[in-house]
């Protein structure tokens, strides 16, 4: 299994630390609001991959930048990051939070971005649909269909309220991204959308279907048995298709024999 | 009360059993093979003239049984041939089956007949586990995955792919779609708990066949209700499907008689060989999740097997009898199950063409003018 090390990246408007494990060409990985993690996912597309996983500013008790405070400025620190720490374009894989990030990097600097997944991404949800309920336990529900898949990791639970609140402060609390959604037709990356079948974050039938149709060359698919947290989930499926699709582009639907 | 005709195109004139499974086809002959296609799905249509709500077609595989290896092929058929009456298919026997295949066929008839699809998604009887070598134990599970597949390939809007534990598909876009919207009514079995629970949990029309204890069936029955309900779904008797071997002639005496005779070819004969690979299939594989339910699968055959015709009447197992008879029974079992739905049917082993045609007459003329009201 891959280790990922910490390391850090000091760009213009402040310091990013970032996890980096693996080898092979870049990722550069987005994390939810509920902050970075390398799931099994990551760990199996890191045979393969050299994946970068900053956390963004403010999340996991890290310094908040000067004058970053929405989305767009975030996709500012994430191509800043890309230059510094990567140095050249890359694959981005972003999951929820991170995947508006994502969308606005991909808009922003069309240069950084080769291909992008966009797992149950943020920002494209019509309000009052899905989202994620207050009670704790109830939110794990929500977030995690498999429960024994849920990362144990101690600091998880004590740095997720501070994620929380960064990520509702670089939202200001909209779900419906009017601004980005009006620029979706000019992502001219090849897009991976997956959902959960079990996703009631995100549901497919509202954020996947508005991706679908605002994304030129955006391609929609449903990972079975899963919940808003798609990687932890169902980490093969996930790893499966997400290394097909950067591995070999467009073809990725055509079966190999290797394909179980 | 609603009826549906049900066939399961059984291949009769055999002078002994197949020796073991898969029954020998060395004996089948294709030109009597193209006369019985014909006069099964001339009943079929015929159906329709009687008052049937639905026909019902079935699929199994290798062996003088049924000849419906592939029951859509009927029902396309049966979409030409009838005007109204719907087509249930009950049912594609989805975890032996590519979903996507299954999703584009019944879209197929459904658009070709107006509408008028029952989509049956069925897990089936043990042995055809070993016709198709499927892991008998994953047969739950595919299901589940296949039902949520189908039902995605009918409503998605949008080309999609699906990553899956079974079925993994990268690119789906089905033309045709089908006419009724969200889609076609799905119906599944329910003749054990288990299954009950299933059909439940998927807000599904059950279906019921083989009855060998009345209050057996109406825990299923209870176990689905509950279920459903717990699922957001409030059933109805329309929603409870029960399926009859039926014989209706014009005493009692020669009902008795005709549905006897065609046991016995069904029972010695189209089911010998069947009988071990089922009991081989349950108890050597986890087909049944729980023990208890494969020995009550094996043992409900066994009991039907020995059953005189009055016993099998008592236990609601079938319909026999008079026009007036069967209505008797057939408000005896409603008031038991509450079900809005008999499946009957009346070509049961090798009973003559003939007397399967009265027998729909009759219930035609003097069962359906009274039962339809029940």
């Amino acid at each position: 299994m891959p280790n990922f090390v910490q390391e850090t990246a000091k760009l213009s408007t402040g310091t990013v630390t970032y996890l980096k494990g693996g080898s092979g060409p870049a990722i550069l990985h987005l994390h939810s609001a509920l902050g970075p993690r390398v799931s099994p996912a990551l760990e199996a597309l890191a045979a393969r991959h050299t994946i970068y996983i900053p956390t963004l500013p403010g999340f996991n008790g890290t310094a908040a930048h000067d004058g970053m405070t929405t989305m767009k400025d975030l996709a500012g620190v994430a191509a800043a990051f890309v230059e510094k720490a990567i140095g050249k374009n890359c694959d981005v894989v972003a999951e929820s939070f991170g995947g508006w990030v994502a969308m606005w990097l991909a808009v922003s600097r069309p240069d950084l971005v080769d291909q992008l997944v966009l797992e149950a991404p943020g920002g494209m949800r019509t309000k009052g649909v899905g989202g994620l309920p207050p009670d704790p336990a109830e939110r794990d529900r929500k977030i995690h269909a498999i429960a024994e898949r849920m990362p144990k990791d101690a600091r998880y639970a004590e740095v997720l309220p501070g994620n929380f609140k960064a990520a509702a402060g670089f939202s200001g609390g909209e779900t419906l991204d009017a601004e980005l959604l009006k620029l979706l037709p000019s992502i001219k990356a090849r897009t991976l959308l997956l959902f959960g079948t079990r996703d009631e974050v995100t549901p497919a039938d509202d954020v996947g279907r508005r991706l679908k149709a605002g994304i030129p060359s955006a391609h929609l698919s449903y990972i079975y048995n899963a919940a808003h947290a798609v990687e932890f989930d169902q980490p093969e499926r996930v790893a499966r298709l997400v290394g097909a699709f950067l591995e070999r582009g467009e073809a990725f639907v055509v079966r190999t024999a290797d394909v179980a | 009360m609603k009826f549906s005709y049900f066939h399961l195109m059984p291949w009769t004139g055999l002078d002994e059993a197949p020796g073991q499974w898969p029954a020998s086809n060395r004996s089948f002959d294709p030109a009597r093979g193209k006369e019985l296609y014909d006069s099964y799905i001339d009943t079929m249509a015929f159906a329709e003239s009687c008052g049937f709500d639905w026909v019902g077609c079935n699929e199994h595989h290798f062996s003088p049984y049924g000849l419906m290896a592939n029951c859509n092929l009927v029902g396309s058929v049966l979409a030409h041939k009838t005007k109204s009456i719907k087509l249930a298919m009950l049912g594609n026997l989805i975890p032996l089956l590519n979903p996507i295949r299954v999703a584009e066929e019944y879209a197929m008839i459904d658009v070709m007949s107006g509408g008028r699809l029952v989509a049956g998604l069925i897990r089936g009887v043990p042995h055809e586990y070993i016709a198709y070598n499927i892991v008998p134990g994953e047969s739950r599970e595919r299901l589940r995955e296949a039902t949520a597949l189908i039902i995605k390939a009918w409503t998605e809007p949008e080309p999609f792919g699906w990553e899956g534990e079974f079925y993994q598909f990268p690119s789906v876009s089905i033309w045709p779609k089908p006419m009724q919207k969200p889609h076609p009514q799905i119906l599944m079995s329910a003749s054990n708990e288990e299954s009950a629970e299933f059909a439940g949990q998927h807000r599904a029309m059950m279906g019921m066949t083989l009855i060998a204890d009345l209050k057996i069936a109406q825990r299923c029955i209870n176990v689905y209700r509950d279920t459903a309900r717990a699922h957001g779904k409030e059933t109805t008797p329309d929603d409870i499907l029960i399926g009859q071997n039926t014989m209706i002639a014009e005493s009692d005496e020669e009902a008795k008689e005709l549905l006897a005779g065609g046991l016995n070819y069904f029972h010695k004969v189209l089911m010998h060989s069947i009988r071990d690979a089922m009991r081989l299939v349950v108890q050597k594989s986890r087909f049944f999740a729980q023990e208890q339910y494969g020995e009550r699968f094996v043992n409900r055959l066994a009991t039907l097997n020995a059953r005189s015709i009055d016993e099998m009447i008592e236990a609601g197992s079938v319909l026999c009898g008079s026009p007036k008879t069967v209505i008797k029974q057939m408000k005896r079992i409603q008031g038991e199950l509450g079900n809005g739905r008999f499946n009957m049917n009346m070509k049961i082993g090798n009973i003559p063409d003939a007397a399967v045609r009265r027998s729909m007459e009759l219930f035609r003329d003097e069962v359906l003018p009274e039962a339809a009201g029940m």
